[in-house]
């Protein structure tokens, strides 16, 4: 199942078959991520230049050569190290939770990251050096500087999976790395409510109305309103919580009236009463996906 | 009696939530310590939950309903299939295969576009070599002003050899060595390997026009009777250098080979094939250029002796060859 959101999800089919769904990150949190890697490895590069120029190593006519190299010679290992090391994460990509994925859900190779990491140096860092080096006065260098920084910036905009040029050519994509929260089953709540009394009885014609997308709006609304235990809600909450009670009451055709003590006991009790009943029609092939499942059936 | 009361979903769960708890907190151990850190229990409890949990998810997909239990199995199989399928390797044995196995045989199998690239540096500098001495001024057309450092048919003779036998070895090897990387010649290794995925035009033009600066900046020597002082001084690091921008030129066709005879392939599917080869193409030009850096940086300054830079320089470009041709090979 497919989160509904605005994310940009992309699946992919573990070597188990089973498919899993990351969510793509975006080229926001990827430059954000680069500019802190920037940051580690030209701080290391800097430390080096420092001791190499207050140790007499080089004059000051090759410094700024020194320094170029010392840099580049600092970050072209780091990339590829740490994402070896980190299975696909670099600092700055552990810091914000992002991690390098291949594209055919195997591990990642070696050569992947080599690839991916040595294209950066023409995807990042020569427009980086170009545009810190560039003079205004040459207009044709500055024009085909300028094509191939919109173009590397470009690529990834216009692709889904929001890949570079070097994620093409390693078969890689950068997701954000999922967070496992496991909330309560609110059917147990409901379960150990209902073991007192049977106050709210469902019968069959009352469930076949819904299907799963209402019961997974159903299932946001408890869970932000707390347990069914919770002391009752009050102001804009409570007005909701009547407007869905009636609404179901009314589409369900509910006959007893619900007073307003008694509305989040009773919609815990028909979101219950209402998974089973989905459930077990799932369990022998019918998914009803929403409350038109019978336009649906009947179209086909 | 309270089992009853719960649908078949809430009892699913209620059966495998303590396995998946253990397993959310292997993974986390896995992905702050590495795998290799766990024990052999840990390790194996690990591979053997991450499937139960991915089974969980297949199976929860066809029988619940609850969104937070979907996307928690989600999630966790998600974040067990990263740690599980790492890659398991040490950085230092990367390292050793590449030198002792891979480079070689990259080298060997894309021994034709290899040989396109020498044929492009030797053919340029041929072509600059008799351009020359049809007329000079054909100099200043290949030689940019930056490269030739005032040398060219106006200078006297003793100017260049000034040049080539240092009076003075001014500034420190390092820094040197830090400004030849940064020198004309790296940045053409670097153009002609990557501009070659632009259907393989630019780098056999860039590295036939690095041939004709060559053929014509030797032609000049050799005018002035001193060609034989001049190959010494570009012998000792040139054979490694000129070699390397020659490996890149191939990387650069080899890919762009493949953008324009992709053969059965789709045309991403096969750069992607021919990038496995040419990114370690790339990766041999760019250690030869650091090699030559050293040999320029150190190597020329203190050896001034014609005979010895020719056998240095052509001694490195034959254990290079060796390197090539037999590296590897005994391991299949």
């Amino acid at each position: 199942m497919t989160p509904r959101t605005i994310d940009n999800v992309d699946a992919l089919l573990t070597p188990e078959g089973v498919p899993v769904h990351f969510r793509v990150a975006g080229v926001g949190v990827r430059m954000g991520a680069q500019i802190v890697d920037i940051l580690v490895t030209g701080i290391a590069a800097a430390a080096l230049v420092i001791f190499i120029a207050t140790a007499g190593l080089a004059g000051p006519e090759t410094l700024m050569a020194v320094a170029s190299v010392t840099f580049f010679a600092i970050r072209i290992p780091y990339y590829i190290a740490s994402e070896l090391a980190w299975n696909g994460q670099t600092l700055g990509k552990r810091f914000l939770k992002i991690k390098v994925l291949s594209n055919d859900g195997g591990p990642l190779s070696t050569h992947a990251l080599v690839l991916r990491n040595l294209m950066k140096e023409a995807e990042v860092f020569l427009p980086g050096t170009l545009v810190l080096t560039l003079d205004g006065e040459r207009v044709v260098p500055s024009l085909l500087a300028l094509a191939w920084i919109t173009g590397t910036l470009a690529v990834p905009l216009l692709n889904k999976r929001r890949r570079r040029l070097g994620d093409f050519m390693a078969g890689t994509y950068v997701i954000h790395l999922p967070e496992p929260v496991l909330l309560k089953d609110l059917t147990e709540h409901s379960a150990e409510m209902a073991q007192g009394n049977k106050e709210f009885v469902f019968l069959s014609h009352h469930l076949d109305h819904y299907g799963a997308f209402e019961l997974q709006t159903l299932e946001a609304v408890l869970r932000s309103s707390g347990g069914a235990d919770a002391r009752a809600p009050t102001g804009q909450k409570a007005a909701n919580l009547a407007l869905i009670t009636d609404k179901i009451r009314t589409k369900i055709q509910y006959a007893q009236a619900i007073p307003p003590s008694q509305e989040l006991r009773f919609l815990h009790a028909f979101y219950n009463a209402q998974r089973g009943h989905l459930e077990q029609k799932q369990l022998f092939g019918e998914r009803r996906a929403d409350k038109f499942h019978a336009d649906n059936a009947s179209k086909e | 009696m309270y089992d009853t009361v719960l649908i078949r979903s809430a009892r699913f769960r209620r059966e495998r939530e303590a396995q998946w708890l253990h397993l959310e907190e292997l993974v986390s151990k896995a992905e702050k310590s590495g795998l290799h850190r766990m024990s052999f229990e840990q390790a194996r409890d690990l591979a053997a939950l991450y499937r139960q949990a991915a089974t969980s998810l297949a199976i929860a997909r066809e029988i619940s309903l609850d969104r937070a239990l979907l996307q928690y199995l989600e999630a966790l199989t998600a974040r067990a299939y990263l740690s599980v399928y790492a890659p398991q390797e040490r950085i230092g044995g990367v390292v050793k295969r590449f030198f002792t196995y891979s480079a070689p045989l990259a080298l060997r199998e894309a021994w034709v576009f290899v040989l396109i690239g020498f044929l492009c540096m030797g053919l340029g500098a041929m072509a600059g070599y008799l351009l020359y001495f049809e007329n000079a001024a054909w100099y200043h057309v290949f030689m940019p002003p930056e490269l030739a450092g005032g040398r060219g048919p106006g200078s006297s003779t003793g100017e260049l050899l000034d040049v080539i036998y240092m009076q003075d070895p001014g500034g420190s090897g390092l820094g040197a060595f830090a400004t030849f990387l940064f020198s004309h010649n790296t940045r053409i290794a670097i153009f002609v390997f990557g501009l070659g995925v632009f259907l393989c035009a630019p780098a056999i033009l860039l590295t036939f026009y690095n041939g004709l600066v060559l053929g014509a900046f030797y032609a000049l020597h050799v005018d002035r009777g001193i060609g034989w002082d001049l190959a010494g001084w570009l012998s000792i690091h040139g054979v490694t250098e000129l070699s390397a921008i020659c490996i890149a030129c191939g990387g650069g066709v080899k890919l762009g080979a493949a953008v324009l005879f992709p053969g059965p392939l789709r045309r991403t599917e096969a750069l992607r094939q021919a990038g496995k080869g040419a990114a370690k193409l790339a990766l041999v030009a760019a250690f030869m250029l650091i090699v030559a850096a050293l040999l320029e940086g150190f190597g020329r300054q203190l050896v001034q002796d014609l005979n010895t830079r020719l056998i240095i320089g052509w001694g490195v470009g034959v254990v290079w060859l060796i390197w090539i041709m037999r590296a590897g090979r005994g391991r299949t």
